[in-house]
């Protein structure tokens, strides 16, 4: 039989340290959907769905039983709506976003991806025309998620899309006034987008992806602050680098907790399985914070010199552990930083520690970008713009991903607090140091060339 | 030629140094095979079961008396029988191995109660574990439930009926544990 002590520490995990599989997202390819009329192409969608992910829900509920683990959320991730929209017209958009609304409501799942656009190089009128459609989509939709990839380190970044993409985030904001932009929190803008990753709201189904595939999504920042905290209660002297293997041992439980239930959650659902995606995802409950395993590392001020280090431990102790535990790692892969989704992150935007500047400096060294950011509504297009080109320069030069999203609040002002509810969290608005200054720049568009780090071959 | 005999051996005895010794070169000195053997120690009682093959047929108090010369007398209890063919093989349930907790603070007819449960439900006991902590209890219960068991309301049901002691158990599946415990690939977990 497993030892006594090990049966006891999964046990005190997935009870008292909120270890959970944060998402179980299944990916399936809508191209074969296409039809010449729209009414018929919704109608192919939301069978293909129905047929594909309807036992789904039910599935994960059983796992849960059986496991005693939670399944948080259960996802989908659709292949590039705009693939979809070619040669078709903009109310066209509307209505496949509908249906992708629909089929995701009757199987159960609360978001859905893919409603996406891959403009790293360049874009189709297609695509164009998803970014434009977003305002209308994200504000008639409750379960369509959105992405644009807006550059990689193979192609650089494409500027134009960026400023395009923009001006749509300020545009869907205003169209989701009445609930703070909300809207806003359901595109996420990349470089170097991964093709399987499961989180929302930047899940989508990858060109080199399967038909149907199961990916999993792993958290766990509790389970990991809290093996922290029980290390110094036992040595209150212990080291960085042994803070760093501790971490890299519960990573390894954590991941292997997620690739079982991926493997059964695809076994029974006769569907190929994809990747475990070893992100530490926080949610706003308190115990289940990446924030808190910083302060447990001894950052009792997140956002104060040597924040940018703990990160990058943090970071590189969860990808060893993880990578140890499976061979099928994939997605993002790190830890993540949506500010309003972990309360001890957003408090220390709140009382100033954390600034934006400070938040972009720790996405150099984790696995996304500036998430979940409430700013002023009256930002210009050319400062979102600039953002995104930050972050990307960050992914773009350093081979990894990043993202942007921020969320400008119609009428809202530095320091008022929005709370979005549930997984979305609550925050307070905040601004950068230097509002402007870069239009100039950012307005020229064009593309900044692919870099030196592009020419690998 | 006559033909091999199998004996299975149980043994308690106040745990010391060299009682594995005692026991093995005993039977081992009447040529004898060791084919399996287990043991445990409970508050310092050592106990051990084991299966072994003779090349013939022996008295079982022969068996007994040989170990017991390698210790003091009275030291202790031994059971020896000639292994059945019934005992042989074959899982007693068919069915899923799943990892039962029962936590709380320790009190007569915890024990009583999780067992008469789990008999009336057929589900065996593959292997048991205590971890006792001041004044509260763990229990650790390896069990095959059969096949067909509604595990939702067989869960239900174990928390109803142990509510009264004010325990809290649970039943989970064992390759939870065995995933965040061990280092093979997850693949081998999976029927």
């Amino acid at each position: 039989m497993i030892g006594k002590s090990e049966v006891m520490t999964t046990l005190r995990m997935m009870q008292e340290e909120n270890l959970d599989v944060r998402t179980v997202t299944m990916g399936i390819n809508l191209n074969d959907c296409r039809r010449d009329d729209i009414a018929e192409t919704a109608r192919a969608i939301k069978e293909k769905i129905a047929q594909r992910c309807g036992r789904l829900v039910a599935v994960c509920d059983d796992l849960n039983v059986e496991y005693g683990l939670q399944i948080v959320n259960k996802r989908l991730a659709v292949s590039p709506v705009s693939i979809l929209l070619e040669g078709r017209q903009k109310e066209d958009a509307l209505e496949i976003a509908k249906a992708l609304d629909s089929a995701a409501e009757s199987v159960g799942i609360d978001l859905i991806g893919g409603f996406s656009a891959l403009v790293h190089k360049g874009m189709t009128p297609a695509e164009r025309m998803l970014i434009e459609s977003l305002p209308e989509v994200l504000s008639s939709t409750q379960r369509v998620c959105a992405s644009v990839n807006v550059g990689t380190t193979k192609a650089g970044m494409n500027v134009d899309a960026i400023n395009l993409v923009s001006k749509a985030i300020l545009d869907i904001a205003e169209a989701t006034s009445d609930n703070s932009g909300f809207g806003a929190a359901k595109i996420v803008v990349f470089a170097n987008i991964p093709e399987d990753s499961p989180f929302m709201a930047g899940a989508y189904l990858g060109a080199g992806e399967p038909e149907c595939v199961i990916n999993v999504g792993v958290s766990g920042p509790g389970v990991v602050a809290r093996a922290v905290e029980r290390l110094k209660l036992e040595n209150p002297d212990c080291t960085l680098d042994d803070i760093a293997e501790e971490v890299k041992h519960t990573a390894f439980r954590v991941t292997r907790a997620g690739e079982l239930i991926g493997r059964e959650v695809a076994k029974r659902l006769s569907v190929v399985f994809g990747v475990v995606d070893l992100s530490l995802a926080p949610t706003p409950r308190v115990g289940d914070s990446v924030g808190e395993i910083y302060q447990a590392m001894g950052i009792k001020r997140l956002g104060a010199p040597g924040t940018t280090a703990a990160v990058a431990l943090l970071n590189d102790a969860v990808k060893k552990g993880g990578a140890f535990a499976s061979s099928s790692v994939g997605g993002l892969s790190g830890a993540f930083i949506p500010v309003m989704e972990d309360h001890a992150l957003s408090a220390a935007v709140e009382n100033g520690d954390l600034t934006i500047e400070k938040l972009e400096a720790m996405t150099a060294v984790c696995s996304v970008g500036l998430d979940m950011i409430l700013m002023p509504g009256d930002i210009r297009p050319e400062l979102i713009s600039g953002i995104i080109m930050d972050e990307a320069a960050i992914g773009i030069i350093n081979r990894k991903t990043t993202a942007v999203r921020i969320i400008p609040v119609p009428g809202g002002k530095v320091g008022d607090k929005v709370d979005f509810g549930g997984l979305f969290g609550s925050g307070t608005i905040v601004q950068v140091n230097c509002p402007g200054g870069a239009e100039e720049f950012v307005r020229r568009g064009g593309r900044i060339p692919a870099p030196l780090q592009s020419l690998g071959n | 030629m006559t033909e091999k005999a199998k004996y299975v051996v149980s043994v308690m005895v106040s745990d010391r140094p060299g009682i594995m010794r005692g026991i093995t070169s005993a039977i081992t000195d009447m040529g004898a095979n060791i084919d399996d053997i287990s043991q445990t120690v409970v508050e310092g009682y050592f106990s051990v079961i084991l299966t072994a093959t003779f090349d013939s047929e022996c008295e079982p108090k022969a068996i007994e008396a040989a170990i017991e010369s390698n210790f003091g007398v009275g030291e202790l209890s031994i059971i020896v029988q000639a292994c059945s063919e019934m005992a042989k093989p074959a899982p007693v349930v068919d069915g899923e191995v799943y990892m039962m907790i029962v936590v709380g603070d320790d009190k007569p007819g915890i024990l009583k109660k999780t067992t008469g449960f789990l008999a009336d439900r057929s589900i065996n006991i593959e292997d048991w574990a205590s971890c006792f902590d001041g004044g509260s209890v763990s229990y650790i219960g390896k069990i095959t439930v059969p096949r067909g068991v509604d595990v939702r309301q067989l869960q239900i049901d174990l928390k109803r009926e142990l509510i009264d002691l004010g325990m809290n158990a649970s039943i989970r599946h064992e390759n939870i544990f065995r995933a965040t415990n061990e280092v093979g690939p997850i693949k081998s977990l999976l029927r």
